[in-house]
């Protein structure tokens, strides 16, 4: 009897949704348009993709009010997104063991440590 | 390769692109750039001995002179950096708040240390902790910017270390100080934009570029800076000298006495105006009068003519010591005078 392959989020098994919530982990919050020019998407696509895992709960997002008046969303990854992409990070580098590749390229867990 | 190592690679490239996420604006660059060079050009002119002939008047001075012109440069660029960021509808990082106070810190640290450095001697070392702060300053903010930015740190802090193990005399040091801040810090703005999708081959030589402009303007301003204009008078004995207007030159052969006389400013000593501590020249020197008085400019042995404010002379005092002599008391002291370039000590 073979082992079963261990699975991965499905929500977070999408490329775009993936970048996005690395990049998220990495830079702590970010705008629309940071997003936007950092990921290369169009407006429809992100809105699309960051309204589901808000929906999720994997994304948090606030206002950020501004002295010029108009105030700007800010997006970060709430700590469940943070633990979805860690347990994520975590399955693709088991699927690398299995499939015989070197483990040890896997994303430290180190780098998920989230900015103050 | 895989789709799971893809996939972690891809993991692994926007992690990078969010740590690093921090960037020193070009209004950042030119501004610190602007104002550390022209402090670093303009402090020694404004805050001198005959403008604030007491120690305690030129320290504070000094202190309220760079206190103004860098608080002023930091609470402009905090203005700015903020403005951009929100006409560019970006967030200003966590990490980018950090190093920003770091970066004030290591500024302050630099006032206070060349205050103290005026108070408590070591000043010849000034331009050369200014460069090495810049260094570490830029360092830190490339840790999390882009790469380029981290190695012209380094180069900064190498450049200041460099600049003082190797005895480069005090005006080139400040030149060099200037170079870095002025046309460093823009520079390194420009290159880092150019570059940064570049390969390493295509940074070494933006390195390299930057390299060879922030020190070839230095040495060659240096050089210019420092030339003095050879004195038409012929050298005369003391003996000969007139009282005339005008330029003329006096040359003191090796064995004249020159006495040291203190000027000392202490609540503990005292010192007799006329008594002087008896000092023989080892070598032959000439020196040049302008309507009787020194103007400054000296040779050593009928070498070439030097500027009193080159700084290529200095004085070290390194040790004291407290001493009984035939049952005298004495205060021994070890000092240190010669030239930068050939480091002469004197008996």
């Amino acid at each position: 009897m073979s082992t079963p392959l261990p699975s991965l989020d499905p929500l977070l098994h999408q490329p775009l949704r993936t970048q996005l919530a690395a990049f998220l982990s990495g830079r702590g919050e970010a705008t629309f348009s940071e997003l936007k020019r950092v990921l290369n998407a169009t407006d429809g696509n992100l809105d699309a993709h960051l309204g589901k895992l808000i929906e999720a709960g994997y994304v948090e997002s606030r206002k950020d009010p501004v002295s010029s008046g108009r105030a700007q969303t800010v997006f970060s990854l709430s700590p469940a997104g943070r633990a979805a992409l860690m347990a994520y990070v975590a399955t693709l580098a088991e699927l690398m063991a299995l499939s015989g590749t070197a483990a040890d390229q896997a994303v430290p867990a180190s780098a998920f440590i989230k900015p103050a | 390769m895989s789709t799971p190592e893809l996939r972690l690679e891809t993991i692994q490239s926007m992690l990078f692109a969010g740590h690093r996420s921090v960037r020193l604006e070009r209004h950042s660059l030119l501004l610190w750039g602007g104002v550390g060079g022209f402090l670093c050009a303009a402090t020694q002119p404004v805050v001198t001995v005959e403008r604030f002939p007491e120690l305690q008047q030129r320290a504070t001075a000094l202190l309220v002179w760079l206190a103004f012109w860098l608080g002023s440069a930091a609470c402009a660029d905090h203005y700015l950096t903020r403005r951009v960021r929100r006409l560019r509808e970006e967030t200003l990082p966590f990490a980018q708040h950090q190093i920003t106070r770091a970066w004030w810190m290591l500024l302050a640290m630099g006032v206070l240390g060349s205050v103290a450095m005026s108070v408590h001697g070591g000043a010849h070392m000034v331009y050369a902790l200014w460069t090495v702060l810049l260094g570490l300053g830029i360092y830190l903010f490339g840790l999390f910017s882009r790469p380029l930015t981290e190695w012209i740190g380094l180069a900064t802090i190498l450049l200041g270390v460099g600049g003082l193990a190797s005895g480069l005399p005090f005006g080139t040091t400040r030149w060099l100080a200037a170079s870095c801040f002025a046309i460093g810090l823009p520079l390194a703005g420009v290159l880092g934009a150019r570059t940064e999708h570049g390969a390493l081959p295509v940074r070494l030589s933006a390195l390299a570029v930057w390299l060879l402009l922030v020190t070839g303007v230095p040495l060659s301003l240096a050089s210019v800076s420092s030339w003095t204009p050879v004195p038409a008078a012929m050298p005369r004995p003391l003996s000969g000298l007139a009282a005339l207007a005008g330029e003329q030159v006096v040359s003191l052969p090796a064995g004249t006495a020159v006495p040291l006389r203190l000027d000392l400013d202490s609540p503990l000593l005292t010192v007799a105006p006329q008594e002087g501590l008896p000092l023989t020249l080892n070598r032959s020197i000439e020196i040049a009068l302008r309507d009787g008085r020194p103007d400054g400019r000296y040779r050593l042995a009928g070498g070439t003519w030097h500027q009193m404010g080159e700084g290529l002379l200095q004085l070290r005092i390194d040790r004291l010591a407290p001493q009984l002599e035939r049952g005298e008391p004495a205060i021994r002291a070890h000092a240190v005078f010669g030239e930068t370039e050939s480091a002469e000590e004197l008996p």
